[in-house]
């Protein structure tokens, strides 16, 4: 059986095609990681000698480091708040039937399917007229409604799973509602929290495509900052930032590897 | 008693379901769906300048309907949304398939790599492949290093660069999809197949393919509408040559200033996107009807 010519050809391709997706996944991130390193003046292959100067330039240039400290400020307070409006309404939408149920969990992640230039420009308008637009308020608007379905997802597929038993329980036992919230609900939700929060936050924190719209003279996010800077020119300093992106994302990652496991967040 | 001790009840939940989701709705209302309508109304302003403009009027719309540049700039959108749909399925299958049959300890470290790309930021990713595929780029290097040419190419600025950036970025969800979907599909099936002197081609074709359906899908739907909705791709790999509509409707809003024009064409792509899923859900009930039907038969 296992001499049969096409399962032959299939087990080959299968061979030849998962560690060649494995290597282009990975390419990018790697390529810029090891050009950081570089000694020479240019981003070229292979590097000329190593050395940290590059990571010397990126931590003390003012237009970076600027961006980079609005870019925390901006997924910390987005993570809050997709996690303050995400919580309590993934709790609605599993734990009660209501008309326009779907409709409200269908609006809440529709951000993932309509195309971000789409939402970028009309919270653009709608901010002008509201006056708001250039400013930081406006951006942080528009990271929530961005990281707002990754968070409702993420608890909602907790929440199906959750046994009602034990809050039953512990309400027989007299706690009320509260304490039951506190002691029980919250500590057995707290994997699916802890994975939503840093997902908004890697969300929000690499988010270009929306800041691209929102973004303020004042304060500009590190990806916005890139971008600019890339249609430019690009040279080793912007490869030490980036390198920095992909160390700040792969530790998120692990993060939420340790806590929960990445297959949950998939 | 026992009915008044419900009634109370469920005037409690409706003021509890209330304060839970009242400010959510508040929430989506003014910056999602006002933002949206604000865009619709834009889109049906004559002229070019949205500022004190008024009336309604098609025209944006017949001005890109009409017109062979914005059509095949639309075609080409589409193009690149189905190409790398298509190429994601036949490199990602395989990867997905694999990774949905290994067991947990050897999947870690090969789920954190499909990861990773969903979740660093997309410029980051994209200046990635500018200095990977550069005059001075690691791929220029190998191929005068081997003697294929004498001097480095111009590998960027083409349709097979901007696939090729497109496909890496949203790979990740096919082979998501189809990871999650394998998972569901008992080993002991294929173990029947070839028990019945199936070999893995036809085991294939006629037991994990259509049981897969529903993931392939899900992740061509999600491939379609990332690839089409790109405009940061096509600008900085693709350069002048490559136009697709976000690019075209960034443009417009951001250097030409032309709202009215620009929200026209944001439509057109939310059409065409909505219109891919909405399609891509009908089918995808259909599948589980059918199924429905010959399980209970």
């Amino acid at each position: 059986m296992g001499l049969d010519p096409a399962d032959r050809l299939l087990g080959i391709a299968g061979w030849i095609v998962r560690p060649l997706v494995y290597a282009g996944l990975c390419i990018p991130a790697v390529i810029i990681v090891a050009a950081s390193f570089t000694a020479g003046d240019a981003l070229r292959f292979p590097p000329e000698g190593l050395s940290l100067r590059w990571y010397e330039a990126a931590l003390s240039s003012g237009p970076f480091m600027n961006s980079l400290w609005t870019s925390v400020k901006l997924a910390c307070l987005a993570t809050i708040g997709a996690l303050s409006l995400g919580l309590s309404a993934a709790m609605a939408l599993d734990r009660y039937r209501f008309r326009g149920r779907e409709a409200i969990r269908n609006l809440t992640l529709s951000p993932l399917v309509v195309p971000m230039v789409v939402l970028g420009i009309a919270l653009l308008q709608f901010l002008a007229w509201m006056k708001l637009n250039q400013t930081f308020i406006g951006l942080l608007a528009g990271h929530v409604l961005i990281t707002l379905p990754y968070v409702v997802r993420t608890l909602s597929a907790s929440l199906v799973l959750f046994d009602r038993s034990i809050e039953q329980a512990a309400a027989n036992l007299r706690a009320p509602p509260w304490r039951v919230l506190r002691l029980v609900t919250l500590p057995i939700l707290l994997p699916a929290i802890a994975s939503a929060t840093v997902f908004a936050f890697v969300t929000s924190f690499g988010n270009v495509t929306l800041s691209i719209f929102l973004g303020t003279s004042k304060a500009t996010t590190l990806p916005v900052q890139i971008f600019t800077y890339v249609e430019q020119n690009y040279d080793p300093v912007l490869a030490a930032v980036s390198a920095l992106v992909i160390m700040v994302t792969l530790a998120m990652i692990v993060i939420i590897e340790k806590l929960v496991g990445v297959e949950k967040v998939a | 008693m026992v009915a008044h001790a419900s009634q109370v009840e469920t005037a409690g939940a409706r003021t509890r379901l209330l304060f839970l989701l009242l400010p959510l709705v508040v929430f989506l209302f003014i910056f999602l769906v006002l933002p949206m309508l604000g865009l619709l109304r834009t889109s049906f302003l004559p002229g070019e300048r949205a500022f004190a403009a008024t009336g309604f009027s098609v025209e944006q719309y017949v001005k890109f309907l009409g017109d062979g540049y914005y059509l095949g700039v639309l075609a080409e959108t589409i193009g690149f949304g189905l190409a790398s749909g298509i190429v994601s399925l036949l490199i990602g299958f395989p990867v997905g398939y694999s990774l949905a049959r290994l067991p947990p300890s050897k999947r870690r470290w090969r789920l954190i790599i499909v990861i990773l790309p969903l979740t660093l930021s997309l410029v980051v990713v994209v200046f990635g492949w500018l200095v990977l595929l550069g005059r001075n780029g690691l791929v220029n290097s190998v191929l005068v290093g081997l003697g294929l040419f004498e001097s480095p190419q111009r590998l960027l600025f083409n349709r097979a660069a901007v696939l090729v950036v497109l496909v890496q970025q949203f790979l990740p969800f096919m082979i998501l999809s189809v990871m999650s979907v394998v998972t569901q599909i008992s080993p002991a099936l294929e173990q029947a197949a070839a028990n019945l002197h199936a070999n893995r081609l036809t085991t294939f074709r006629r037991v994990i393919l259509p049981l897969a359906m529903p993931g392939i899908l899900s992740g061509l739907t999600l491939v379609f509408i990332l690839s089409a909705s790109a405009f940061i791709t096509p600008r900085l790999i693709g350069g002048a040559k490559v136009q697709m509509v976000g690019s075209l409707v960034f443009e417009q809003v951001t250097a030409i200033l032309n709202w009215p024009f620009g929200s026209a064409m944001a439509f057109v792509l939310l059409v065409l996107t909505l219109a891919v899923t909405i399609g891509a859900n009908a089918a995808l009930a259909r599948m589980f009807i059918s199924r429905g039907i010959t399980r209970g038969a």
